[in-house]
């Protein structure tokens, strides 16, 4: 019966590993093809040559892609950055007011939040462009976040107060007969209990702002400030598809999120096993 | 006797405040950089507003709508934004639960999946739409090689040619990106419900059908909500994807892009404006079913 | 519980001191910029190939006290920007890039300044034309682009055949040739995607075989499309295009002849780089950049798909940007652009003298044919080009994946554009 479980676990993971990293192993295998030999019609899977010239243009401090590739990396962290020090705070504080707290028009509030979430970006990019160009705030990566935030709230609010709620009501009756405030107790006794959450979010938030594209686009043009999916979107311009050097920026452009969660994985981990409660 | 009282009322005046305090910041961004944009949105769509023609910009009422909805095109769109919908929701929530099934067993390493799991998430979906686009590649792509090497084809298939092939194709390509994002959440659900219920239902000796039918389920719905109607919204509006794998062609197109060509293509502010809002009411209608069906509170 | 507490905290820490230090960066940069303004100074929006080198930008800072900021941004994206840029008033740019199938509705929307051009200029940049509208110049091309012929000379004399195509039955026959021979499986490399391209290779193809595509009215010219469609129809049906070529992108299409696996191609004159670029090219020295064929002997017109720049209306500083326009397009950048960024020079002077210092190699017919280059639109791009190509594109697509027949094609193209002209 365990050796049965253990072959599925097996089989499973195979299943796992081959959907999951079997579409970057190829366009691993692009990133070092030569571009003339990119549709060659022949059923080999490796190519004859491998080529590391697409890993050396973005590496090359004289290539303009390169450079432009690396700032872009770089704004988009920047933006990452403000993301989470801005939205994960106001997310936190607004999910304990409505999922701790007893008010007037707190179904109210909830609803209209949560309903934001089927907002596309399209019907709201036009307006917010012409805010953001009679307030001189185009082109400025805190503003940029800022539109990032408002629209992982709804998410990242329901999220977290769905969590809070689970917390038993006792333990926070318990702090305040220790003289905590709804201060001390937020602090001091929610957030270490919820940080499972907290980083669910954090990664949300992460992911979510380093794919951005649409947003950006409209809203940022200068080199400080676009993001890098838009430069890798440029590699593919109007007279030159260059799938090789999409395809290795995608590569590298896979590191930073990647680290970000085996970073975060072990407290993901550690909340998993010792079980919420126990504080 | 009185400076108790006034203390008490103080103290209840500020526990009536601080919830909306607390609640300020969030509601000044959700105000300003959404409802307040959503409403623009909606007064440009009642307008004629076409970009080639700056001198006649006026009020039509509904007329764009009633354009919208009595055009083929418009309809077209909409069956395959259907399919893709459907398609995505479902594969989508099986895989994420599966997945999330999969990550919750604990072995060595389990941290390092959990990582791996994330990555077709990181991926823009523009390099996502391109790198499918060499598997499904209708001449020498990745899946025509293998079927070609295995001798299973003798010419290699135009996946990317046909409707539905190319909208499965599609599907695909969104329920992979979207499926690490749903796992997360449901890791979380699971997370999030108390290990000691469990051990109380053992102690009462649930079997493990019914632990998950009245402990598993229902505690992980709210989560599982979240993930559908973020799931859906992400199905109404893929773009990217559809344009790197068949450019701005009618063949796959949904409704978000042909909004899209309305309003950068041709210019047509006004129109594109009020498609918009029908791609938004789309994902309305779901988004207040989940909502009804999820807005329970939670209590244990 | 304490050891999570710390854990926590630190994560806030490094998070902020992360942004602070990001904050801080931002804040410096931002003033520098403002300082830096003593001078005038103007934005260019442009995409990646047309962004002048370092050097030339300070040169001509240097020569005229103009500071030049450079907006590079994709070309999709140019018109996106300049569209959500105008609806709130806004100039993105003093100068931006305006292709010759933006300028109809660029005109139409008003956005753009008229430039004044010397009539010298005006003989020697055949390309204007596409870019004046009543009378009043509008942009200035800046690298050039028109309908070149490549054919692959190693499979056609392997295939038994010496001779150059001259007209498109010569093409068909030498086609159906290499095809039968198995020489090469699908030798003509044609852009049958739903996309831009394919409006434009009818458009060319329409025009070589009958010196006509629009009728003076702007409506489609039923002969001359209707010969051009059914051409196309025929490659499709025989196999002599690829396959792939119906859902890949055009460029794709067209690179067919780099890769070996398609022996003659009608396109943008880049190929002849291309064509020498070891990178790019694995059949080099095969391919020769011909004339393009015509009905009965060589086409006596070619179709041009210029870039140009142009002074947004909107613009604060016109007579800065118009100086910048003059100097990026003059005689002397041209030459040097063409070595920086490989653009073609659009003054038929420069590309002569190009060719003739052996700066562009394998040129072939290129100096011939930018000499037949004229436009297809007898009134001018329309401003609604855009609406019309895609209608056109996806028509085309739906015939070559065999659901809509020539006549069909024609029909739905037919009613748009019609429909489109009397709006």
């Amino acid at each position: 019966m365990k050796y049965m479980k253990k072959i599925v676990y097996v089989c499973e993971l195979l299943l796992f590993l081959v959907v999951t990293i079997g579409p970057f192993v190829w366009a691993f295998v692009l990133s070092v093809t030569p571009d003339n030999a990119v549709f060659a019609p022949t059923v080999k899977l490796l190519p004859e040559h491998v080529t590391w010239a697409h890993y050396g243009e973005l590496f090359s401090p004289d290539s303009r892609r390169g450079t432009a590739f690396f700032s872009a990396m770089l704004n988009s962290l920047r933006a990452v950055g403000i993301t989470l020090c801005i939205g994960v705070p106001i997310a936190a504080i607004a999910a304990y007011a409505l999922g701790r707290m007893e008010f007037k028009g707190r179904n109210l509030i909830k609803n209209l939040l949560l309903i934001t979430m089927v907002i596309p970006v399209m019907a709201t990019i036009i307006p917010l462009y012409r805010m953001f160009a009679a307030g001189e705030m185009l082109d400025n990566i805190f503003w940029l976040s800022i539109v990032y935030v408002s629209s992982y709230l709804p998410m990242a609010v329901w999220l977290i107060s769905n969590y809070f709620a689970t917390i038993p009501r006792e333990l926070d009756e318990a702090a305040r007969i220790d003289g905590c405030g709804e201060a001390k107790t937020f602090f001091y006794v929610m957030l270490p209990l919820s940080y499972p959450i907290l980083i669910s979010v954090v990664l949300i938030m992460f992911l979510n702002t380093w794919s951005q594209f649409q947003i950006p686009l409209i809203l940022a043009s200068s080199m400080e400030t676009k993001p890098m999916a838009i430069i890798v979107s440029e590699f593919m311009t109007k007279d030159s598809v260059q799938y090789g050097l999409i395809a290795a920026a995608g590569m590298l452009a896979l590191i930073p999120p990647a680290a970000a969660t085996l970073f975060f994985r072990k407290y993901l981990v550690a909340g998993m096993m010792k079980g919420s409660v126990k504080g | 006797m009185s400076a108790q009282q006034t203390a008490e009322s103080t103290n209840t005046m500020k526990k009536k405040i601080l919830p909306y305090l607390l609640l300020t910041p969030m509601i000044l961004i959700m105000g300003v950089l959404v409802y307040y944009p959503i409403l623009a949105t909606f007064s440009y769509s009642l307008k004629k507003w076409k970009l080639t023609a700056p001198a006649d910009i006026h009020f039509i009422g509904l007329k764009n709508y009633i354009d919208i909805l009595q055009s083929e095109s418009f309809w077209y769109s909409m069956e395959n934004t259907l399919f893709i919908l459907v398609m995505v929701v479902v594969f989508t929530t099986i895989c994420g639960c599966m997945v999330a099934m999969f990550l919750n067993i604990d072995v060595r390493g389990s941290g390092i999946l959990m990582a791996l799991s994330i990555l077709p998430w990181a991926l823009p979906p523009y390099v996502n739409g391109v790198l499918w686009k060499f598997v499904f590649f209708s001449g020498y792509g990745f899946l025509n090689k293998l079927l070609l090497g295995m001798g299973l084809i003798s010419h290699p298939i135009e996946f990317l040619s046909a409707r539905w092939t190319l909208l499965l194709v599609v599907s695909i390509v969104v329920i992979w990106r979207s499926t690490p994002f749903m796992a997360l959440v449901c890791l979380a659900g699971r997370r999030s419900i108390p290990s000691q219920i469990y051990e109380a239902a053992r102690g009462d000796g649930a079997t493990r059908t019914a632990t998950f039918r009245y402990i598993t389920a229902p505690l992980m719905l709210p989560f599982v909500g979240v993930g559908l109607t973020s799931t859906s919204v992400t199905a109404i509006n893929v773009f990217d994807e559809i344009v790197s794998l068949s450019g701005y062609s009618d063949l796959g197109k949904n409704i978000l892009m042909e909004s899209y060509l309305t309003t950068f293509e041709f210019l047509n502010f006004g129109k594109g404006a009020a498609m918009t809002y029908l791609v938004m009411f789309c994902a309305l209608i779901l988004g207040v079913l989940y909502l009804r069906s999820l807005n329970k509170e939670v209590e244990y | 519980m304490k050891k999570r507490i710390i854990s926590m905290l630190l994560c806030v820490v490094m998070t902020a001191t992360m942004v602070a230090g990001c904050g801080s960066k931002k804040t410096d940069s931002g003033s520098s910029a403002d300082t830096a303004t003593s001078g005038e100074k103007i934005t260019f929006m442009v995409p990646d190939w047309g962004v002048p080198t370092d050097d030339q930008l300070k040169e001509f800072t240097d020569e005229t006290g103009i500071d030049v900021e450079i907006a590079e941004v994709g070309w999709d994206d140019i018109r996106e920007k300049l569209a959500t840029g105008a609806s709130a008033g806004k100039a993105v740019a003093d100068v931006v890039e305006v292709d010759w199938s933006w300028v109809g509705e660029f005109e139409a929307a008003d956005w753009l300044e008229p430039l004044e051009v010397s009539d010298e200029d005006k003989t020697d940049i055949p390309t204007i034309e596409t870019f004046t509208i009543n009378d009043k110049v509008l942009a200035m091309p800046y690298t050039n682009d028109y309908r070149l012929s490549f054919y692959n000379t190693k499979q056609f004399e392997k295939a038994g055949i010496t001779e150059e195509p001259q007209t498109w039955n010569d093409v068909l026959e030498d086609c159906r040739k290499l095809k039968s021979t198995g020489t090469v499986e699908y030798p003509f490399a044609l852009s049958l995607n739903a996309e831009e391209k394919t409006s434009t290779c009818l458009m060319w193809l329409a025009y070589t075989m009958n010196g006509v595509v629009w009728n003076d009215d702007g409506t489609l010219n039923k002969d001359s499309a209707m010969e051009a469609l059914e051409y196309m129809d025929t490659l499709v049906k025989e196999e002599l295009v690829a396959p792939e070529d119906k859902t890949s992108s055009g460029m794709d299409a067209y690179k067919r002849i780099c890769g070996g696996t398609a022996s003659f191609l009608t396109g943008p004159t880049s190929f002849v780089s291309r064509s020498t670029n070891p990178e790019e090219c694995s059949v080099i020295g095969e391919i020769t950049p011909i004339l393009v064929p015509g009905k009965d002997a060589k086409a006596t017109e070619t179709m041009a798909l210029p870039e140009a720049i142009g002074v947004t209306k909107a613009s604060k500083n016109k007579e800065a940007a118009k100086k910048f326009v003059e100097w990026y397009t003059s005689a002397d950048m041209q030459e040097r652009l063409n070595e920086t960024n490989s653009a073609i020079p659009t003054r038929n002077s420069v590309l002569e003298k190009l060719i003739q210092d052996g700066k562009i190699e394998n040129a072939g017919a290129m100096l011939e044919e930018a000499k037949l280059i004229s436009s297809p639109f007898p009134n001018g791009v329309p401003s609604y080009y855009a609406e019309m190509s895609s209608a056109m594109y996806n028509a085309i697509n739906k015939m070559a994946l065999g659901t809509y027949t020539p006549e069909q094609a024609y029909e739905e193209m037919a009613s748009a554009t019609e429909k489109l002209a009397k709006e």
